[in-house]
C-alpha cells in the first residue's frame, strides 16, 4: 500500500511540474495561437537562473524568486523579439522559436557552464515524515501544494477578474475581443509572461526534486508539456491540469512497474487522443 | 444642420492579395440610420471591417467625429466610440450573457449603469438569461446580445452587419424593432440583405458593387426607382 | 521555365556533378574528401526535409527519427548477418520499409490537425525513438553504441564518396521529377492555399501523407549512408540536433529549392568543422550552434527565401515583374 501511495504522490509531484509548464504553454496558445517550442527554454533557464540565486543566497525563496523574476524577463524578451515579427504566420511561429530553444539551451551552457549542477531541498523541507505506514517525502508534498496552489490562484484570476475574462473572451474569438476596445497584444504580453513565470517556477522546483539539473531538461519536459497540451485540449487551463496529473501519474507507474514504456504510454495516450478526440478532452472551443 | 458622424472617402482595402475594395466612400449623418446596401460580394461586410481597422484601408481615409481613424488599430477605433456587430455575432459562447456583457464595459460608473439599464430594457431577454451561456442563447437572443453589448462600449456609432440573416421572419421583426428603437440613442450603419426591413428602418441609403459605392440617396426614393433596385439588389 | 533555362540549369548542375565526380581522383586531403561525403549525405537528408517544408509547407521536428531508423536498421543487420551487400541491401529496404511505415501512422494521425500538431506529435515521437535506442540494450547497445563491419566495397573512401555522391544526384533528379510532376504541383498548391486545393475535390490529406512518406523514406536512405561513412552507430543518430541540422540546413539555404537544402548542407558541415577547430583557440566556439541558431532565426525573419531563394528572386525578379505586368493586363481585360 505504501508502494501505491509513494508512486501516487511521485506521480502527482512530477504531473504538478509538467502542469507549470503546461499551463502557460496553453494559455499562450489558445489565446494568441502561437505554440511557443521555446517554452521548456523558460522553464531550465528558470531552474538554473533560480539555483544559482539559491546557491549564492543561500535561501530557496530568495531562489524561487529569482527564478520568476528570470522567467518574467525573458518572457517579455521572447514575445518582443521573437513571436512579434512573426505574429499570424504558423510556418514561421514554430520555426523560429525552436530556433530560440536552440539558442536558450546553449546560452544556458555559455552562462552556467557544460555540466549539470547538483541541488538539494532547502533544510525545512528535506526528509521525511511517517503517516501511518506510509512515508511521505517532504519536498513532493511541497511541490503538490504549490501545484494546488498555482491552479487555484489562476483559476481565481481567470474566472474572477477583469483580466481572467478578457483572457477567456480571447480565447474564444480574439478579434471581437479587439472589437470592444481591448488590446490585445498588451494582454496577450501579460499572458505570455505570467506564462513563462509558470514554467520558470517549474523549472526552479524541479531542481531539488530530481536533485541536478541539465540544459537537456527544458526539451525532455517540454515534450511532456507538449503531450499534455494535446490530451488536455489546446487552450484549456483545467484540461492541462488534469492531463499533467495524468501524465504525471501514468510515467510513476509505468517507471516503476515497465519502465522502458514510461515514454511510450504517453505518446499512446497522446495518438488515442488525437484518433478518438482530436479537440483534447477538455476543450475549451466546444467543438472543433 | 446635419453633422456627419463617420466618413469615409476613397477607401480601398486588400484582403491578402485580393483587392476587394476599389473605391469606397460614403457619410453617415449623427442621429440616422445609414443602410448598405448590394449583392453578396459587393463588399458590405469588408466596408464594415474596414472602418473597425480589422482589415485596414492601404487608400483614402476614414474620419469619425473630425478625427482621422484610418490607421487605428481596432481597439482604438472601438474606444473612439464605434460598436461592431459582426455578421456571426461573435458571441463568447463559453460565457455567460452577464460575462459578454461585461467584456464590453470598460468602466463601471453612473453612465454605464444608465446604458445597462436602458438597453436590458429593450431586451428583457438578455435579464431572463443573464447567468447562461452566450452559445446557448437562440439566434434572435444571441443577435440582440451583439447589439447590446456593442452599445454598452460607450458607442455613438454602431455597425451591424446583416441581423436579419438566418433568423426566423417573426424575429426579424423584433430585431428590426429594437435596431428601431436603438437610433434615439446612436447613430447605426445597418448591412442588410433584407430589402424590406431595410427600407423600413433606413433613413439613407448606398450601393455597393463590385467594391465601389455606385449609388446614394433617401430610402424612400429608392423604394419607387424599381430600376435601380432590379440593377443591383436583383429586386423585380 | 522554359525548355532554355530548364537546360541551363540542368547543365550546371551536371558541370557541378563532374567536378565532384572528378575531385577524388585528383584530390587526396582525407578529412575533406570525408567531410564532402558527409555534405552528400546531409544534403540528402536536407533535401527530404526540404520536401516536407518547402514543397507541402509542414513542420517536422522529429526528422531524426527516419535518419535514425535508417542508422540502425541497417546497422543491426549488418552486425548480426554477414557484412555483405546481400545484407546491405536487406538493410536498406528494411530502414525504407519501417521509416515509410512510421511516417505513414504520423501522417494519418496529425496531418489532417493544424500544423502544430504534426511539429508535436514527430518532436515526441522522435523523443520516444531515443529514448526506445537508450533502453533497448539488447537490440541497440544503448548509450554506447557498437562499431560495425561493412561490405568490402564501402571501406574503400573514395568508393564511398562516388556512391555518396551518385546517390545524391539520382535522388536529386527523382525528387525534382516528383515536385515537376502532376502530384508535386498539387502539394505546392496545397501548400499555397489549402481550402482551395480541398473546394475542387482534392484529398489533401491523402497528398499530404504520400509527402510525408516519401520524405521518411528518403531520409532513412540518408541515414543508411552515413553509417556507412561512420561505421559505428549510437543513439546521437536520433538527437534534436539531427533534426536542428535539417533546418538549419534547408532554412539557410533555401526552403523549397532543392538544391539550397544541399547547398546549405555544404555550409553547415564545413563551418561546423572549421569551427569546432577553432575552439582550440577560444571556447565560445564550442558553442557554434548558437551563432548558428541566431543566423537562423534572423533567416527565418528577415531573410525566409534563404540563400538560394534569395538568388533566385533577385535574379527572376525583372521576369517577375514583367510577367505580373502581363497578369495585370490580362486582369483588367477580363474585368
Amino acid at each position: 500500500m505504501d508502494l501505491f501511495f509513494n508512486l501516487a504522490i511521485n506521480g502527482l509531484a512530477t504531473g504538478m511540474l509538467i502542469f507549470l509548464l503546461a499551463s502557460g504553454l496553453t494559455l499562450i496558445f489558445g489565446l494568441m495561437d502561437v505554440l511557443n517550442f521555446a517554452h521548456g527554454g523558460l522553464f531550465a533557464w528558470g531552474a538554473f537562473s533560480g539555483v544559482w540565486v539559491y546557491d549564492l543566497t543561500g535561501s530557496f525563496t530568495i531562489g524561487v524568486l529569482g527564478a520568476i523574476v528570470t522567467g518574467l524577463l525573458l518572457g517579455v524578451l521572447t514575445e518582443w523579439l521573437i513571436i512579434k515579427p512573426v505574429y499570424g504566420n504558423h510556418v514561421q511561429q514554430i520555426l523560429i522559436t525552436l530556433g530560440f530553444m536552440l539558442v536558450l539551451s546553449e546560452m544556458l551552457k555559455v552562462v552556467f557552464g557544460p555540466n549539470p549542477i547538483a541541488a538539494e531541498p532547502p533544510a525545512g523541507l528535506e526528509g521525511s515524515f511517517q503517516l501511518g505506514d506510509v512515508i511521505l517525502i517532504k519536498y513532493r508534498l511541497f511541490i503538490i501544494l504549490i501545484g494546488a496552489l498555482v491552479y487555484a490562484i489562476t483559476f481565481f484570476i481567470l474566472k474572477k477578474t477583469r483580466v481572467g475574462l478578457i483572457v477567456r473572451a480571447g480565447v474564444m474569438d480574439k478579434e471581437m475581443v479587439q472589437s470592444l476596445g481591448i488590446n490585445i497584444r498588451f494582454v496577450f504580453m501579460l499572458v505570455f509572461m505570467a506564462g513563462s513565470a509558470l514554467a520558470a517556477l517549474g523549472g526552479i522546483l524541479l531542481a531539488p526534486y530530481s536533485g541536478v539539473i541539465y540544459a537537456e531538461m527544458g526539451m525532455e519536459f517540454a515534450i511532456l508539456a507538449f503531450i499534455v497540451v494535446v490530451i488536455g485540449g489546446m487552450g484549456s487551463f483545467t484540461g492541462s491540469l488534469f492531463a499533467a496529473i495524468l501524465v504525471g501519474l501514468a510515467q510513476a507507474f509505468m517507471a516503476y512497474y515497465v519502465p522502458s514504456l514510461s515514454l511510450a504510454v504517453n505518446m499512446l495516450l497522446m495518438a488515442a487522443v488525437l484518433i478518438f478526440r482530436p479537440q483534447g478532452l477538455f476543450s475549451l472551443k466546444g467543438g472543433a | 444642420m446635419m453633422t456627419t458622424l463617420l466618413k469615409l472617402e476613397g477607401i480601398e482595402t486588400y484582403i491578402d492579395q485580393f483587392h476587394i475594395l476599389h473605391d469606397v466612400g460614403f457619410e453617415v449623418p449623427k442621429g440616422e440610420v445609414t443602410v448598405l446596401l448590394g449583392r453578396n460580394g459587393a463588399g458590405k461586410t469588408t466596408t464594415l471591417r474596414t472602418i473597425m481597422g480589422l482589415n485596414p484601408a492601404t487608400q483614402g481615409s476614414v474620419t469619425f467625429n473630425g478625427k482621422d481613424i484610418t490607421k487605428l488599430p481596432p481597439y482604438k477605433v472601438a474606444k473612439e466610440g464605434i460598436g461592431y456587430v459582426p455578421e456571426d455575432q461573435g458571441i463568447f459562447g463559453d460565457l455567460t450573457v452577464g460575462e459578454n456583457m461585461r467584456v464590453a464595459m470598460q468602466k463601471e460608473d453612473d453612465s454605464t449603469h444608465e446604458r445597462m439599464e436602458w438597453v436590458l430594457n429593450l431586451f428583457p431577454d438578455l435579464k431572463t438569461f443573464w447567468n447562461k451561456p452566450g452559445g446557448q442563447l437562440s439566434g434572435g437572443q444571441k443577435q440582440m446580445l451583439a447589439i447590446a453589448r456593442a452599445y454598452m462600449n460607450e458607442s455613438e456609432l454602431l455597425l451591424i452587419d446583416e441581423p436579419s440573416k438566418g433568423l426566423a421572419p417573426i424575429v426579424v421583426e423584433k430585431v428590426m424593432e429594437s435596431i428601431q428603437e436603438m437610433k434615439e440613442k446612436t447613430t447605426i450603419v445597418l448591412v442588410e440583405q433584407n430589402f424590406l426591413m431595410a427600407s423600413r428602418i433606413g433613413d439613407r441609403f448606398y450601393i455597393l458593387d463590385d467594391g465601389q459605392t455606385v449609388h446614394q440617396g433617401q430610402m424612400n426614393e429608392l423604394e419607387k426607382d424599381e430600376s435601380l433596385k432590379k440593377k443591383y439588389l436583383g429586386i423585380a | 521555365m522554359t525548355n532554355l533555362q530548364m537546360n541551363k540549369s540542368t547543365m550546371a548542375y551536371t558541370l557541378c556533378a563532374i567536378a565532384l565526380l572528378a575531385l577524388p581522383f585528383g584530390y587526396d586531403n582525407r578529412t575533406i574528401l570525408f567531410l564532402i561525403t558527409q555534405v552528400f549525405i546531409f544534403g540528402i537528408f536536407a533535401m527530404s526535409y526540404d520536401l516536407l517544408l518547402g514543397f507541402t509547407g509542414i513542420v517536422s521536428f522529429g526528422h531524426a527519427m527516419f535518419f535514425g531508423i535508417g542508422a540502425y536498421s541497417v546497422s543491426i543487420i549488418l552486425d548480426r548477418n554477414e557484412p555483405t551487400m546481400f545484407y546491405l541491401v536487406i538493410g536498406a529496404i528494411v530502414a525504407m520499409a519501417i521509416a515509410g511505415l512510421v511516417s505513414f501512422i504520423a501522417g494519418i494521425l496529425t496531418l489532417r490537425l493544424k500544423s502544430h500538431f504534426y511539429a508535436m506529435l514527430t518532436l515526441a515521437l522522435a523523443g520516444l525513438f531515443l529514448v526506445a535506442a537508450e533502453k533497448w540494450r539488447s537490440l541497440t547497445k544503448g548509450n554506447d553504441g557498437f562499431v560495425l563491419q561493412i561490405p568490402e566495397l564501402f571501406r574503400d573512401r573514395t568508393n564511398l564518396y562516388l556512391t555518396c555522391l551518385i546517390s545524391l544526384i539520382v535522388l536529386f533528379f527523382l525528387v525534382r521529377r516528383f515536385t515537376q510532376s502532376p502530384l508535386g504541383r498539387i502539394l505546392m498548391a496545397i501548400r499555397e492555399n489549402e481550402q482551395r486545393v480541398e473546394s475542387i475535390g482534392f484529398d489533401i490529406m491523402h497528398y499530404k501523407v504520400i509527402a510525408s512518406v516519401v520524405s521518411g523514406v528518403v531520409a532513412s536512405f540518408a541515414g543508411v549512408l552515413y553509417i556507412l561513412s561512420l561505421r559505428f552507430v549510437d543513439t546521437s543518430v536520433f538527437a534534436t540536433e539531427v533534426t536542428l541540422d535539417a533546418l538549419l540546413m534547408t532554412i539557410i539555404g533555401g526552403v523549397g529549392t532543392l538544391i539550397g537544402p544541399i547547398i546549405g548542407a555544404g555550409i553547415i558541415e564545413f563551418a561546423h568543422h572549421w569551427l569546432s577547430e577553432l575552439s582550440d583557440v577560444h571556447w565560445i566556439f564550442e558553442r557554434w550552434i548558437i551563432l548558428f541558431g541566431i543566423i537562423y532565426i534572423l533567416a527565418v525573419i528577415f531573410f525566409p527565401r534563404g540563400i538560394v531563394g534569395s538568388l533566385m528572386h533577385m535574379w527572376g525578379k525583372k521576369r517577375y515583374k514583367k510577367h505580373n505586368q502581363t497578369k495585370n493586363e490580362q486582369k483588367k481585360v477580363a474585368s
